[in-house]
């Protein structure tokens, strides 16, 4: 019945990726391919809903409801655990890819018919890659016999609402990449004397990806915060650098799209950094689902899964890098730059991005190497990524502040400093200011300190005195990333921390405020039961704060303990609470943090997004006039 | 001179993919770590011991024949599940076994052999653990294969099961 | 209610053994010396937990990571300098145990390879600076 029908769609979708590669290589049938495009559009749409309806029934003759779920779940999460499993997860990969394949199909006008169906066969090759690969290792439609009676339940430290919609956000965000690797293709595959307007058709792609991978990477970020419980945000677990790497190389990509559209220079980078970007994608699948190494991330170890990922990515990525390799040339020209020029700036920014995305690359799988290579193991942890990569990351900032103010061409130095002097007078001051309250003289807090300000002054300025000529996207998005840089160095360099063992009516100091531990109590959730601390904050003047009570839960459906932190957040700072293990008679174990300004890194993370969002509207615009 | 430059990273993505293809054909557990002393002494140590009023002298114990050491505690499932083959070395292989109670309660130890059998020649007791730690162990049960010498051959971290007991016994012919 | 009591009491006792969520340096770990105290903790702080996901020891509630913290704290008070402290760790569970990888000819590409990406970059820049003076001389 409805789990026939759900093996059907996919055996539907695989149909319709066949027929819109065979189609596409012809160039009229675009009636066909029309077909091809709606079709796998709606069958893998009604796949990923039919699992859905699956999970929320909980159908456990199915065997990935019978794995993921229970009837205890609240519905958000059911829905939710749909796509938390490998399964699952691999339908909206499916489902993405459709929806980009549907809108470059809607690029369609009588000029690029040859163009759009060459980009839509990369496309639907990538679609059936993807779907062979779901129908073969990782068939969400499987059954179960004998039917269980309940699930087996879920982790509850993923029953939130942010790790519910990071997934999906993050996918757009790599799978969306696809377009761009296509288009690229696409274009290496044509005459480059047709002058097609390829550049035109990435950026809304581009754009799309790179601002839903940006809010993606957020979320992930957050829930790791206030979840973990020691106020952790980044962990450059190798699953989170599989994230991150195509993040650099999207945002090389879309300032890059930016020159060839206004100046036809750096085209060649835009087609690598296209194919790039979205191969790392694929590769970044394939360590979460290959079991070649382990992680929080991880699906479940299935070296099959791997072996196929691997010669999927073998095929496309020796396909288009040799494409690349030999159609390149005629994406060289030679319009003459200065290096003190907007595209200087960005050409800089292209290749910091990609140092730094293949110093991450090189740590990420360097133990993977030592350990086929000599049958040791070592760890890349944080220390060495905080070694390298923020070094190289300084330049990008300071060129950053100044980019979007340089020329065209060729910038005048002097008129340049002419330019910045009240940026540079507005950034020295806010420093100044800020190390007066915050008075922390470390060399990497007043640096990270100065290149926040240098960034969020500069835009500021931008807002104020240009708004006309720049867009409004580009200086949010930058104001958002000036934004972060003060919430990463404020909350690592100004961190206070107590770690103490309170009695009931004991109360401790933490920067300038009193916490009071008032009691213990017991309380029961809707599938937990906790012991709940009781804590209440006082100012100096001893007026109430607030009140934070950190639980720690029993999940008796998954036998799992967790620990709430309990936060207090404000403009300023947070305050952070967890609770440990204890008795009436010795205590409890405290855990507090003042953590400065952290608030700004999501504030900052989602002032990017917005820019990213303001700017799609503009593209959206653009790319409407030319079809 | 550019075109050169290109086919490098193809050359180097192509490689980098089939060291990953190597890593996931080959036989390994991501999770384990390869112990570091492997083909070094066997480190040394005295403790108490746990079923007699002697010191134990590691010394003594491990530096005459094949041994077998296997880090338990009462506490820890899978070293009930295993228990069967640390049995099967001392009583179908005649191999010597040496027991070495992990952060435990001696007299909940007693009790369980009793319970379960014991097949160790001797065993020591190791109330903080810092014997394990000596040894690299990261997570019991973890049993380790000495030869004559002294010489840590082998170390295997997690239950014993059928496919490790054959590679032991395999193992074991080598060094005679 | 008698039986509630219970429950919440197992749950207490329960509690206590087995945390795997992220608690870390307990109170009754920390030094008095606070020289020492910060010594213990960034040594810890880049040594991994090797039975958490990508944590420090410095991190973890795991009972493995607990007792090398106390083993690091002790090795402080007795005078052992930091360099002796991670050889001792590593003369045990090998280089896995360290999260900043270790200077070795092994991990030599690991190292200089950022450096020499850096060097490329900066090549790269000089060369279009050399192409822009021609194509602007021409």
């Amino acid at each position: 019945m409805v789990v026939t029908l759900g093996n059907l769609t996919l055996w539907l979708s695989f149909f319709f990726s066949i027929f819109q590669f065979y189609n596409s290589q012809k160039k009229n049938n675009l009636k066909l391919i029309s077909i091809a495009v709606k079709g796998l559009l709606i069958s893998s749409l009604l796949s990923f809903l039919i699992l859905v309806y699956l999970h929320v029934v909980s159908d456990f003759s199915v065997l990935n409801v019978f794995e993921n779920s229970h009837t205890t779940k609240p519905f958000l999460y059911k829905v939710s655990g749909v796509w938390g499993n490998h399964e699952g997860s691999m339908l909206l990969w499916i489902i993405v890819l459709t929806i980009f394949n549907y809108f470059i199909y809607k690029l369609y006008n009588n000029k690029n018919l040859v163009f759009i169906s060459k980009t839509l066969s990369v496309q639907s090759f990538i679609i059936l890659g993807f779907i062979i690969f779901t129908i073969l290792t990782s068939n969400p439609f499987e059954k179960i016999f004998p039917v269980p009676a309940n699930g087996l339940g879920f982790n509850p430290i993923l029953q939130d609402p942010a790790l519910a919609i990071h997934p999906p956000l993050l996918y757009i965000g790599y799978v969306g990449l696809s377009a761009a690797f296509s288009l690229s293709v696409a274009t290496l595959n044509s005459n480059a004397k047709q002058e097609i307007p390829w550049f035109i058709y990435m950026k809304p792609f581009v754009m799309a990806a790179w601002t839903f991978l940006t809010i993606g990477i957020a979320l992930g970020s957050l829930w790791a915060y206030y979840e973990l419980g020691w106020g952790g945000w980044w962990f450059w677990d190798p699953v989170e650098n599989a994230s991150f790497m195509p993040w650099l190389l999207a945002t090389a990509l879309l300032h890059s799209l930016i020159v060839v559209e206004k100046r036809k220079s750096l085209q060649a980078w835009v087609l690598l950094l296209s194919i790039l970007a979205f191969l790392l994608s694929v590769v970044g699948t394939f360590l979460v689902r290959s079991g070649i190494l382990t992680s929080v991330h991880t699906f479940a170890l299935d070296p099959s899964r791997g072996i196929y990922i691997l010669a999927f990515t073998a095929l496309l990525g020796g396909y288009s890098l040799i494409l690349f390799a030999s159609k390149s040339k005629f994406y060289f020209n030679n319009n003459f730059f200065a290096f003190f020029s907007k595209e200087g700036a960005i050409l800089v920014n292209n290749i910091i991005m990609t140092i730094v995305c293949a110093t991450v690359f090189l740590g990420t799988i360097y133990p993977l190497l030592i350990e086929a290579f000599t049958n040791n193991k070592i760890s890349v942890g944080e220390p060495y990524y905080n070694s390298t990569v923020i070094p190289i990351i300084l330049p990008a900032i300071l060129v950053m502040g100044v980019g979007p103010i340089l020329s065209w061409g060729k910038e005048n130095k002097f008129l340049l400093l002419k330019k910045i002097l009240p940026s540079i007078l507005m950034t020295v001051l806010m420093t100044i200011f800020f190390l007066s309250i915050y008075r922390s003289y470390t060399f990497v807090g007043v640096l990270g300190v100065l290149l926040a300000f240098w960034i969020i002054s500069n835009n500021l300025y931008l807002f104020y005195i240009k708004r006309i000529y720049h867009s409004v996207g580009m200086v949010t998005a930058h104001l958002g990333v000036g934004f972060l840089i003060l919430g990463i160095t404020s909350s690592s360099v100004l961190q206070e921390e107590k770690i103490i063992r309170m009695n009931i009516d004991h109360n401790v100091e933490i920067n300038k405020y009193n916490i009071v531990f008032k009691r213990i109590s017991e309380v029961k959730g809707p599938n937990y039961i906790a012991i709940q601390g009781n804590f209440e904050i006082y100012d100096k003047k001893n007026n109430i704060i607030t009140k934070l009570k950190p639980q720690n839960r029993f999940y008796p459906i998954t036998n799992n303990f967790t620990s709430e932190a309990s936060i207090h957040t404000n403009l300023f700072r947070d305050l952070y609470i967890v609770l440990g293990e204890g008795n009436q008679n010795d205590g409890w174990v405290v855990r507090i943090y003042y953590n400065p300004l952290v608030a700004w890194i999501w504030i900052g993370a989602f002032t990017i997004f917005l820019g990213g969002i303001l700017s799609m509207r503009d593209n959206f615009k653009k790319v409407k006039k030319i079809s | 001179m550019k075109n050169q430059l290109i086919k490098i990273p193809t050359i180097l993505f192509l490689s980098i993919l089939l060291v990953l293809f190597y890593l996931l054909v080959i036989d390994r557990d991501p999770s384990k770590l390869p112990s570091n002393l492997l083909n070094k002494n066997a480190p040394e140590f005295v403790a108490d011991s746990l079923l007699d009023n002697e010191k134990f002298l590691s010394k003594k114990e491990l530096n005459n024949n094949i041994t077998i050491v296997n880090f338990f505690a009462t506490w820890c499932a899978p070293c009930r599940e295993e228990h069967v083959y640390i049995k099967r070395f001392s009583s179908e292989k005649k191999i010597k076994v040496i027991g070495i109670n992990y952060k435990d309660n001696p007299e909940k130890a007693i009790i369980w052999l009793k319970k379960l059998g014991n097949p160790y020649s001797n065993i020591a007791i190791d109330k903080k653990g810092k014997i394990a730690i000596d040894w690299g162990v990261y997570g019991i049960p973890e049993t380790f294969l000495i030869n004559s010498s002294g010489i840590i051959k082998y170390r295997h971290a997690g239950q014993i099961t059928k496919k490790i007991y054959k590679k032991f016994n395999l193992l074991i012919k080598e060094i005679n | 209610m008698i039986s509630r009591n219970i429950l919440i009491a197992t749950i207490f006792f329960l509690a206590q053994l087995s945390y795997n969520n992220c608690f870390a340096v307990e109170p009754n770990e920390i030094l008095e010396n606070k020289k020492q105290e910060a010594r213990a903790r960034n040594i810890s702080k880049n040594i991994r937990c090797l039975v958490c996901q990508n944590q420090s020891i410095d991190e973890s509630s795991a009972p493995l990571a607990k007792d090398l913290r106390n083993l690091i704290r002790e090795k402080i008070k007795d005078g052992d300098d930091d360099k002796e402290i991670y050889l001792f760790l590593t003369d045990r569970y090998g280089d896995f145990i360290l999260l900043n990888p270790p200077f070795k000819l092994s991990t030599f590409a690991l190292w200089f390879l950022p450096f020499i990406f850096f060097i490329t970059g900066v090549l790269i820049i000089f060369m279009h600076k050399k192409k822009s003076k021609w194509i602007k001389k021409n």
